[in-house]
């Protein structure tokens, strides 16, 4: 156990002390990130808009628009209650506000005897966590200025929460899983490459002759991998929600188990490409021709619904699709291309097939 | 070779009949030897000899075709794992993590012999001078001190026999030197060394006994002097032959037991150095010649392989 420990700490060090390994892992994939987001966020765009829907008509809604219009970055869209909820599904408005009829009328009566208090309807996407919290800032202020002017006691206008699914991902956040797939798939099949040159310099054989056992110098590799994995996603998930706001919803333990079983898979792709490549620049090569198809091919930067039929039937023979697939699925919310179960099965299928392969032809000297 | 069956006392290394063949070519045909405990055993031979094949069956790296090979009574091809916990191993390449730094690397391989008391890696760093770079990556290490840490590493769970695998090939005068004073040292503490190396000097220098190997077979086992001695009763006189100066001639000269050519030498075994010189004189001088870089010597390893492969092994 402690061989192996500190066989990982040395996998580690030889990996960070490596600084094309370090850009090609953690630099490259934030590249893509950085740049498609820069570009499809239209930079430094922090207005906000949203349909008002008006079934009042009255001076108390007018003066409810004005107010909330009058806000700092904030731009409010007249619609019907139909077409703002539409807009907001597909992503074109950040938020709805619906006034009731009546509505006037219950503001004006709070004047001047108590009673229960007058109620718009605030719609917002419960995934959308920094928008969310936004939209009900912008609420608060606006309502608490109402509530001061018309009573000062009680409440006079309260918020009712209204829920809505938007349907279409941002390109944003369809990139940041789509990348995340790619830099695991990148992980693991550039393992190839430490691998192959520690045979080419006889540390494989040095090792044979020690009582380390193979599974100890696998299980040492698979872990220092899955150890930057987690680092990747850290860096890459962070970057888009910060940077760009993007929202990761979902199941915590089904992200982790598609991140462990996509890495874990991809990690034995690399060992295939060992098993065949005589050298160094010989994995490098492979790994290159085996990772742009893999790349462009799975849907990482559009969506594959978007290729043509014959390019989507290469993409459903291609391992990162279902793994990419996957994350948006369970990261953002992404439509399915194939169920979550789908997605596990290939992958797990594609992990036994290059274990067989790689147990028989993979040379330790 | 039977003899050589009883003549090592408390045999640590025992091959018998070993055989290893890579397609057409046999690396390993056949060959038995034993080694002493506490013995520097060598194998001498040319690259391709099947010297390093040999070894790393015995490391139970390699499994042979046939034929036995049994360390400490652990038999190398049935039982390696009992037996690498308890042997040291230096390959013909310092198979050295690149980016590990000299402590990082013998710390690394000290973990993978588990709670067997070991050196620690202060004391081989130490003792193979190699401390002020303990904080150095290994690519950065010059060839002699890589090698110093290669062979450290193969001390790191205090073996009882240590495989040397070429330790010195590659290494200028003065790193070759102080590999030869570890080995000597290795020796000093009772362990088993066995090495193989294609340099004659080093051979007779650190080997306490050493077969000579050539296409996969021992051609001869014994110390230094016994195979010299096997072979050469006689001195050698060697000198830049002389055109006009025949064998017929020199044949007959009193003394002269056999001749042999090398690289434009000619080469006299004789009993009588004296009376062969003289004669040698007396004979160039009757056609005008002189003989030049006319040199005496005792017949070493390097006569001894000539004699028995018909070639010279040269660097």
């Amino acid at each position: 156990m402690r061989a192996l420990l500190i066989l990982i700490l040395a996998n580690i060090r030889s990996f960070t002390r490596d600084r094309a390994a370090l850009f090609w892992t953690l630099a490259f994939p934030l590249i893509f990130i950085v740049m498609f987001g820069a570009i499809f966020t239209g930079g430094g765009d922090s207005t906000r808009t949203y349909a008002y829907v008006d079934h009042d008509s009255s001076a108390r809604s007018a003066a409810l628009r004005e107010a909330l219009a009058g806000v700092e970055n904030v731009e409010l869209v007249d619609k019907t209650e139909d077409d703002a909820l539409a807009a907001m599904r597909t992503g074109d408005v950040d938020g709805v506000f619906v006034v009731p009829a009546g509505y006037g009328a219950a503001v004006d009566s709070l004047v001047t005897q108590p009673g229960p208090p007058a109620s718009i309807e605030v719609y917002t996407d419960p995934t959308q966590q920094n928008g969310t919290t936004a939209t009900y800032q912008l609420v608060g202020v606006v309502l608490g200025r109402i509530n001061l002017e018309v009573s000062g006691r009680g409440p006079a206008v309260i918020p009712t929460p209204r829920r809505i699914q938007t349907e279409n991902l941002t390109f944003i956040s369809y990139l940041v899983p789509s990348i995340l797939g790619m830099a695991l798939m990148q992980l693991g099949v550039f393992a190839a490459l430490p691998l192959v040159a520690d045979r080419e310099k006889l540390i494989l054989k040095r090792l044979s002759a020690t009582p380390l056992r193979r599974w100890q110098l696998v299980g040492s590799n698979v872990v220092m991998r899955l150890l930057i994995a987690i680092v990747q996603t850290l860096i890459i998930v962070g970057v888009g929600a910060y940077a760009f706001d993007v929202q990761i919803s979902g199941n915590l333990l089904v992200i982790a188990a598609l991140i462990l079983t996509g890495s874990v898979s991809f990690i034995a792709l690399g060992y295939v490409v060992a098993s065949f490549a005589p050298t160094e620049e010989a994995a490098n090569g492979m790994a290159s021709i085996v990772q742009f198809p893999l790349m462009f091919l799975s849907g990482t930067f559009f969506p594959i619904d978007a290729m043509p039929p014959a390019l989507q039937a290469v993409a459903r023979a291609l391992p990162l699709t279902y793994l990419s697939d996957g994350l948006r699925q369970a990261m953002v919310g992404g439509t399915p291309f194939s169920p979550l179960w789908l997605c596990f099965a290939v992958l797990i299928a594609f992990l036994g097939i290059c274990f067989l392969i790689s147990a028989r032809f993979f040379r330790w000297q | 070779m039977t003899a050589e069956r009883s003549a090592v006392h408390d045999p640590v290394v025992v091959v018998r009949d070993l055989r290893k063949t890579y397609g057409d070519t046999k690396a390993v045909d056949g060959i038995e030897f034993e080694v002493g405990r506490g013995e520097v055993f060598g194998l001498l031979g040319p690259n391709g000899a099947g010297k390093t094949t040999t070894v790393e069956i015995l490391e139970g790296l390699r499994r042979a075709d046939s034929g036995t090979a049994t360390v400490l009574g652990i038999d190398c091809n049935r039982d390696a794992d009992a037996l690498k916990p308890r042997i040291g191993v230096s390959l013909q390449t310092a198979a050295l993590y690149p980016k590990l730094t000299v402590t990082e690397v013998l710390e690394l391989f000290k973990s993978f012999y588990g709670n067997r008391p070991g050196r620690s890696a202060d004391e081989l760093i130490e003792r193979f001078d190699v401390g002020e770079k303990r904080k150095t990556r290994t690519k950065e290490l010059s060839g002699g001190q890589r090698q110093r840490l290669a062979v450290a590493l193969a001390l790191i769970n205090d073996p009882e026999v240590v495989f040397l695998d070429e330790p010195t090939t590659g290494l200028d005068p003065a790193a070759r030197r102080s590999l030869w004073d570890i080995v000597n040292e290795l020796r000093s503490e009772d362990r088993t060394v066995l090495l193989t190396t294609h340099y004659m000097e080093e051979a007779e220098i650190l080997c306490d006994r050493l077969a000579i190997m050539d296409h996969g077979r021992i051609l001869e086992t014994g110390t230094v002097k016994e195979l010299v001695g096997r072979h050469f009763q006689e001195r050698s006189v060697r000198f830049d032959a002389i055109a006009g100066l025949d064998d017929a001639q020199l044949g007959a000269i009193g003394g002269v037991a056999s001749i042999a050519h090398e690289d434009g030498e000619v080469v006299l075994y004789t009993r009588d150095v004296p009376q062969t010189i003289g004669a040698v004189l007396d004979a160039a001088e009757a056609i005008g010649a002189e003989p030049e870089n006319l040199l005496v010597r005792r017949p070493t390893l390097e006569d001894v392989f000539l004699v028995l492969t018909g070639r010279a092994l040269r660097d």
